[in-house]
């Protein structure tokens, strides 16, 4: 198995769609820190003023926002296979299938783990300078650091949940679109919707909030609850995608 | 000649960078045995594979012959475990592949010709060595070994097809593997590239006992490569044997031409033999009968004749009759993946 993660580790650096995606993330996360940290304490805006820890909390979750990003890494490490038809290989060198779904599950876990914590300092940086510049740069310790670790941990899992919806789809185009339209189209309509929002807790979307939102929202898991939930997400997709999609025939 | 802008060297030159040094030290391999019994597989209402079985030899090369949408290229995926076959069994010394232990080392396949176009032909190649478990500098060897050690750091989507096939035999070889399944390989290859993995083959099966089956939609591509042949029509086996075996059934099957000044005559008695005959001006054509059949008659008549030869090898002849009509049960089928690529 270790020789599989690697065999993807070496997939994964041998094209640049990590470092398009990588740095897309960095100035992801850097212009929404901008953005907050300008926007603080203005009365029309609604965020909290520089130095109050509501403001410091929300400024370093920022990074979360990048949650499509690392989706859509993972999506690609699944779905790059088929798109260039290197399935075949692969799966000749491993014909236990479900192995190279694992196998890329452990891969782009542990390599979102390491560019989430790029991704969070980048985020932790950005509000100190320019938070410091406005008067208060947040410390690093107690709510301020659970938040940033929350949002790493958000990303990585988002990674896995790409490659589990990769393997379920196996179209990456279609996957990725279909990613976009449910995350901002789909549970946007059932977070608004009175009736529905009841159950916007038990979604993707909600279970991110639970891990990362501090803002006053609907109903939510708790941080841990929500962790697990959007895990499992990842996990049954990939093992339905595992048993339905990525076992067919190789045409 | 260039070779698809690799670096030209001299044939000779290739053939031994070819033959000798790059090729690891065992000079022989462990003999595989490919047998394949009662395979049978249908997309939809298309039989695209039926109650087909075969054995491939160690230390020769097979071709697996057939027209377009014959089942080949269906066959070979079920005998690599790419796809699951309705029925029957494709086994390696009696193991199917997906329990070989080390796959990469048993078989190795050219299926594809498709790469991830930013990834170089270098680290193509090591993805696989890490996912095998080879030492990365196989990636090198097998690069020296297919001609393409100069273009390994490119990227594989500016190679040409030539390049992409040779890519993909390298593939293949990384594991050493006493097995080669190879899926029309010489689409793509200029003929320097063809005579080269002519005698590749050639020296893998007979030289390194491996075994070795190609398949291809010509019987002329392979007529100078293979030992045995195995023959499908429609998705099922039509013949399975030898090349001397398929050449001496091909005795009396020929298209004899004749040309000489006065052929009128000579075509009303062949017609009243009961040959087929057209004419065209002072031109013959006489199916299902020998050059020697032709010339006795002539000489019986008394025509004058001044050319008088084979048409086709005779070999082609045969291999047509075998799998047309096949190719009519074959044509209407658009969703079997051979007819599809």
């Amino acid at each position: 198995m270790i020789r599989l993660v690697r065999a993807e580790w070496t997939k994964l650096f041998t094209t640049k769609v990590w470092l398009g995606l990588l740095l897309g993330a960095v100035v992801m996360v850097i212009g929404f820190s901008v953005l907050f940290t300008s926007f603080a304490g203005n009365a029309q805006s609604g965020i909290p003023a520089v130095g109050t820890p509501l403001y410091e909390e929300l400024a370093l979750a920022t990074g979360a926002n990048a949650n499509i990003l690392f989706l859509i890494l993972g999506i690609i490490g699944m779905t790059q296979e088929y798109r260039h038809r290197t399935a075949t290989p692969t799966f000749l060198t491993t014909p236990r299938r479900g192995q190279v779904v694992v196998a890329k599950l452990l891969a782009y876990a542990l390599v979102s783990v390491v560019f989430a914590l790029v991704v969070v300092a980048v985020n932790y940086v950005t509000v100190v300078i320019h938070a410091g510049a406005r008067g208060a740069a947040p410390a690093l310790t107690g709510d301020n650091l659970e938040v940033l670790l929350s949002s790493a941990l958000a990303l990585a899992i988002y990674a896995v949940i790409g490659v589990g919806l990769g393997a379920l789809l196996k179209n990456q185009v279609g996957a990725i679109v279909g990613a976009l339209v449910y995350l901002f189209v789909v549970e946007q309509v059932i977070r608004s919707i009175p009736a529905t929002s009841g159950a916007y807790k038990w979604m993707p979307g909600g279970a991110l909030e639970a891990l990362t939102a501090t803002f006053q929202g609907p109903e939510l898991l708790g941080a841990w609850q929500g962790a697990l939930l959007l895990l499992g997400y990842g996990l049954v997709a990939a093992l339905l995608g595992t048993l339905l999609a990525v076992r067919r025939d190789v045409v | 000649m260039r070779l698809d802008g690799i670096t030209p060297a001299a044939p000779d030159e290739r053939h031994r960078r070819g033959d000798i040094i790059s090729i690891p030290s065992t000079a022989t391999v462990d003999p595989v045995r490919v047998e394949v019994r009662g395979l049978s597989k249908s997309f939809g209402q298309v039989h695209a594979v039926t109650d087909l079985g075969f054995t491939v030899e160690p230390g020769s090369v097979t071709g697996f012959l057939g027209p377009n949408g014959a089942g080949k290229t269906t066959t070979l995926r079920m005998l690599l475990g790419l796809m699951q076959p309705d029925a029957g069994t494709a086994t390696f010394n009696g193991a199917p592949y997906t329990a070989l232990p080390a796959p990469l080392r048993t078989v190795g396949a050219v299926l594809e010709t498709a790469f991830h176009p930013a990834r170089t032909g270098r680290n193509h190649l090591r993805v696989y060595c890490r996912a095998a478990g080879l030492p990365l500098s196989r990636a090198d060897e097998v690069l020296v070994q297919v001609g393409l050690a100069d273009a390994g750091n490119r990227r594989a989507g500016g190679y040409s097809l030539g390049m992409r096939q040779r890519l993909a035999l390298a593939t293949a070889l990384l594991g050493d593997p006493g097995v080669l399944v190879l899926d029309e390989p010489a689409n793509g290859l200029d003929p320097e590239g063809i005579q080269w993995l002519r005698g590749f083959l050639r020296h893998m099966a007979h030289d390194q006992g491996r075994t070795v089956l190609v398949s291809s939609h010509l019987l002329s591509e392979v007529e100078q490569t293979v030992d045995r042949v195995v023959i499908v029509g429609a998705g099922r086996l039509v013949r399975e044997g030898s090349m001397e075996q398929l050449r001496s059934g091909a005795d009396g099957a020929g298209t004899v031409l004749v040309r000489g000044p006065d052929v009128a005559r000579l075509a009303e008695v062949l017609r009243a033999d009961g040959a087929e005959v057209t004419q065209e001006d002072g031109t013959l054509t006489v199916h299902g009968t020998t050059p020697a059949d032709v010339g006795r008659r002539a000489f019986a008549t008394g025509v004058e004749l001044h050319e008088l030869r084979s048409r086709t090898s005779g070999l082609e002849e045969i291999y047509f009759q075998l799998t047309s009509g096949s190719e009519q049960f074959a044509a209407p089928s658009p969703t079997v993946p051979e007819a599809s690529r």
